[in-house]
């Protein structure tokens, strides 16, 4: 197992290799000259060509690669070109925010999604099941940034009852130790900040999760269904347990493997950022702030965060391979089966 | 299986717990919080920049710095005009080309350093040849005259130019690179206080929570008059219907960024909207340097077939002024006598048809901009119909702003949109458009050496009388001409909470909260 995991780990770099020269090229290739933006309403050819030169731009794209990834791999991911501060230093002010947001919603997603699910194939063609279908079905075409703007109205326009958008109240704000502020306030002991960052996560968290529950309700559904006709639930059914267990300890465990697939990859998607969310709630994350330096054409950022996503996506998927062998003791990971 | 069954029920457990705190609904966020009258929270619809006069070229980061930091001189509340500020006075050489000023004396940095002749020099130095960087944004705009700084004593200091230049006055009261900086800070920083502005205003710097808020406190060494409200925050909230909600629900006392479509809203939710006057122009450009439009009155004849104020009202509802001229009405050089070309659809028609225009290539950009909220694409098309009223067929290539300049380099129009936002509030930064060597400034690729030559002249004209009068003189030029057809001065709105007293937004689009107090 460990060694899978270690082999596994070091696969992370011929994939990191791949995505950073794609995004390096895609970057160079197709968006707009960077000088311009940084350089706003005054800028002159003269002063545009000093600024390229004194940021690299005119080296041929292959030195310039080679000083990207020379740096990256001393853990210098360089400055941003627009607000000219580190980019790790830009990129872990805001990633927090991402994964906070991404767990409250993922966790949202596959309780009700299975629950969903589950009773979706249970009751297969009553009203729970239609209902449940139409809701996963809504959850799946619902525009999410309209979803957002409709909560915003309702629950916190109308009924008054959650805060719009950010993170806390500023003047709440508990001293950053880890970046997330649930659990800051709660090392501050503050319970106001607690219970304030928690209504502020509500409303983005629901919207996001809507789309990640549609797809684990459906996924669980069908996985349920193709359980439920083995003969070993037939077996179960025959020795007399009890239907509870027969659901939960023989069909649900068993159909588990590709609903645990599918939570791993809506929990990689998210922890990429959530770009619409974070746009309608202001919340400061990862991929509202990404949209904005692509089209700021801000390179080094844009560089950074795909190399800090695709390294996330890959452990999460690694996460994911070692949560089966949990739930199915016959997968294992040892070469000589492999 | 009974764990799995134990990790089922925590996990219930814990979204119960959250759907019940979420129950109780009745308890808002706004009275958990405790939300005192010594704040005040602005919400902006974008992050600033940076908090360093030298690097940053955005009105986000502008309203942020205004209340950090003060330059030698000031705008007056209600004009563009210059006042003492840092400097007490200034006296100006014969020949313009030396300004000694008169500093205030006692004045202090946050960091508690002193502010005297020597850190204007520092200030100045930092954004000059040799020192200066090629990301300095302003730098060359507001001191690219400047040849040199000395220290005459403490309280004075002496800029030498390279050549006269009324506008220097002006550009000394912008919040783009003429504040001053702590020196201090500046070495400290590596010459870049984006993250940790330092400055001598009425409110320090606390922090920055990025794409959240930054959070300013009142100076309580202040040297002039002290801030009435204790702690300003900044929030940043990108959707314009949830910073309305967050308007309404108490959120936020003030905003910006709002269109005329969401005043009905605000004003119903009992909250006041601020309609401050633009230091912009949205006009439309002729392209004058090939055939048809190097014939001035091909160009008149085409302006008079559009109704600018039927127009100006249909796109903007009333948010944006239509333009009678090119400099914003409250500048120096404004004169109520200029006027454009009338609107006359008839006359139009017959001209064109005897000049035998049929159509017409008009380039525009896809995205609304500060002085066009309603995009180059809806005034292309509006520019459309009514050419086709007069028999002319305009076809319209459109483009996203970045790759909008790049094809106006290539000059391949007959027609294009551009506008302008005013930088120091001069009028020669408003008329030097068409006398432009650049064409990505210039886009009617205007040439007339008439005016250039005044322009010229306007530049060296001390202020007064006799400045202005060439000003309108220059309007009056550009206007016979027909080279731009100007449009509109786009009016800022913003919106506030009724217990808030005396918010103003400023006509250079910045926010002073020193006055501002919350009841």
């Amino acid at each position: 197992m460990l060694r899978y995991i270690i082999k596994r780990i070091l696969m992370l770099i011929p994939v990191l290799i791949g995505v950073s020269i794609i995004v390096f090229l895609i970057m160079r290739v197709f968006s707009p000259d960077p000088a311009p933006i940084v350089l706003g309403q005054h800028a002159t050819q003269a002063s545009v060509d000093a600024w390229r030169q004194a940021n690299g731009l005119n080296d041929p794209i292959y030195l310039q690669y080679f000083n990207f990834i020379t740096g990256a791999i001393t853990g210098d991911l360089g400055t941003s070109y627009y607000t000219k501060a580190p980019v790790l230093k830009e990129i872990f002010s805001r990633f927090p925010a991402t994964i906070e947001l991404a767990l409250l919603a993922i966790l949202l997603a596959s309780v009700f999604g299975i629950l969903i699910g589950v009773i979706s194939a249970v009751k297969k063609n009553s009203i729970f099941d239609n209902a449940g279908m139409f809701l996963a079905l809504i959850g799946v075409s619902m525009p999410i940034f309209w979803l957002g703007i409709l909560l915003i109205i309702f629950f916190s326009g109308t009924l008054h009852w959650l805060p719009s958008s950010g993170r806390i109240d500023p003047l709440l704000q508990p001293a950053s130790v880890t970046g997330f502020y649930l659990i800051d306030s709660l090392i501050s002991g503050d319970m106001y900040a607690f219970r304030d960052a928690f209504e502020h996560l509500i409303l983005p968290a629901s919207a996001l999760a809507m789309y990640s529950m549609a797809i684990i309700a459906r996924m669980t559904r069908s996985s349920m269904l193709e359980t439920l006709q083995q003969d070993y639930i037939r077996t179960a059914r025959a020795k007399g347990i009890s239907e509870g267990r027969v659901i939960g300890k023989h069909a649900l465990r068993n159909g588990l493997i590709p609903i645990v697939t599918v939570i791993g990859l809506q929990l990689g998607s998210l922890l990429g950022g959530a770009v619409l969310t974070e746009t309608v709630f202001s919340w400061p994350g990862i991929g509202a702030y990404t949209v904005a330096c692509i089209l700021k054409s801000d390179f080094p950022v844009v560089q950074g965060v795909v190399l800090l996503i695709a390294t996330v996506f890959v452990l999460v998927n690694l996460m994911v391979d070692v949560i089966y062998a949990f739930l199915d003791p016959r997968i294992k990971y040892s070469k000589k089966e492999v | 299986m009974r764990k799995m069954k134990r990790i089922v029920a925590l996990v219930l457990a814990v979204a119960l717990v959250g759907i019940s705190l979420t129950g109780c609904g009745s308890k808002t966020s706004s009275d958990a919080a405790p939300k005192a009258n010594d704040t005040l929270i602005y919400a902006q619809g974008a992050e600033p920049r940076g908090l360093d006069p030298a690097l940053v070229d955005d009105g986000e980061s502008a309203k942020v710095m205004i209340n950090i930091y003060e330059g030698l001189l000031k705008y007056a509340k209600d004009s563009t005009k210059v006042e003492p500020s840092l400097a007490k006075s200034w006296d100006v050489s014969p020949d313009g080309l030396t300004y000694t000023f008169h500093l205030q004396e006692g004045v202090k940095f946050h960091d508690g350093t002193d502010f005297d002749a020597e850190a204007v020099k520092f200030n100045i130095d930092r954004q000059i040849p040799p020192q200066v960087t090629e990301d300095m944004a302003y730098g060359s705009f507001v001191y690219g005259s400047v040849k040199s700084v000395e220290v005459v004593d403490k309280a004075t200091v002496k800029i030498n130019l390279t050549a006269p230049s009324t506008p220097f006055l002006n550009n000394l009261a912008m919040v783009m690179s003429a504040p001053m900086v702590s020196p201090k800070a500046l070495k400290e920083n590596n010459n870049n206080v984006n993250q940790a502005p330092v400055g001598t205003g009425p409110y320090k710097f606390v922090k920055w929570a990025k794409d959240e808020n930054i959070v300013l406190v009142a100076n309580d060494e202040y040297w002039g008059t002290k801030a009435l409200t204790k702690n300003v925050i900044f929030k940043f909230i990108k959707d314009n219907s949830a910073r309305v909600v967050a308007l309404n629900n108490g959120e936020a006392d003030m905003i910006d960024g709002i269109d005329a479509t969401v005043v009905k809203q605000i004003t119903d939710a009992g909250n006041k909207i601020f309609q401050a006057p633009g230091m912009n122009i949205n006009y439309m450009a002729y392209n004058t340097s090939r055939a048809p439009f190097n014939d001035a009155k091909l160009r008149a004849a085409i302006s008079k077939s559009i109704n600018v104020p039927e127009m100006v009202e249909s796109l903007y509802q009333g948010y944006s002024e239509p333009a009678t001229s090119i400099l914003p009405t409250f500048m120096e050089g404004y004169d109520k006598s200029i006027s454009q070309i009338a609107y006359d659809s008839e006359a139009s028609a017959k001209a064109i048809k005897e000049a035998g225009l049929t159509s017409v290539k008009i380039m525009t950009y896809t995205n609304p901009r500060p002085y066009n909220s309603a995009t180059g694409q809806a005034l292309a098309e509006a520019i459309q119909g009514y050419l086709s009223k007069v028999g002319v067929t305009a076809t319209i290539d459109s483009y996203d702003w970045t790759t909008y300049k790049e094809k106006l380099k290539a000059g391949d129009y007959d027609i294009c949109f551009y506008g302008w936002i005013g930088d120091n509030g001069d009028p020669d930064n408003f008329m030097y458009l068409l006398a432009h060597e650049d064409p990505t400034m210039n886009v009617a690729l205007y040439k007339n050496e008439a005016f250039n030559k005044l322009i010229a002249k306007g530049i060296e004209t001390p202020a007064g009388a006799d400045r202005s009068a060439i000003y309108t003189e220059l309007e009056k030029i550009a206007a016979a001409d027909a080279a731009w057809l100007p449009i509109s001065h786009a009016e800022t709105l913003c919106a506030y909470r009724p217990n808030i007293k005396d918010f103003y937004f400023h006509m250079t689009g910045v926010t002073p909260f020193a006055g501002v107090s919350k009841q």
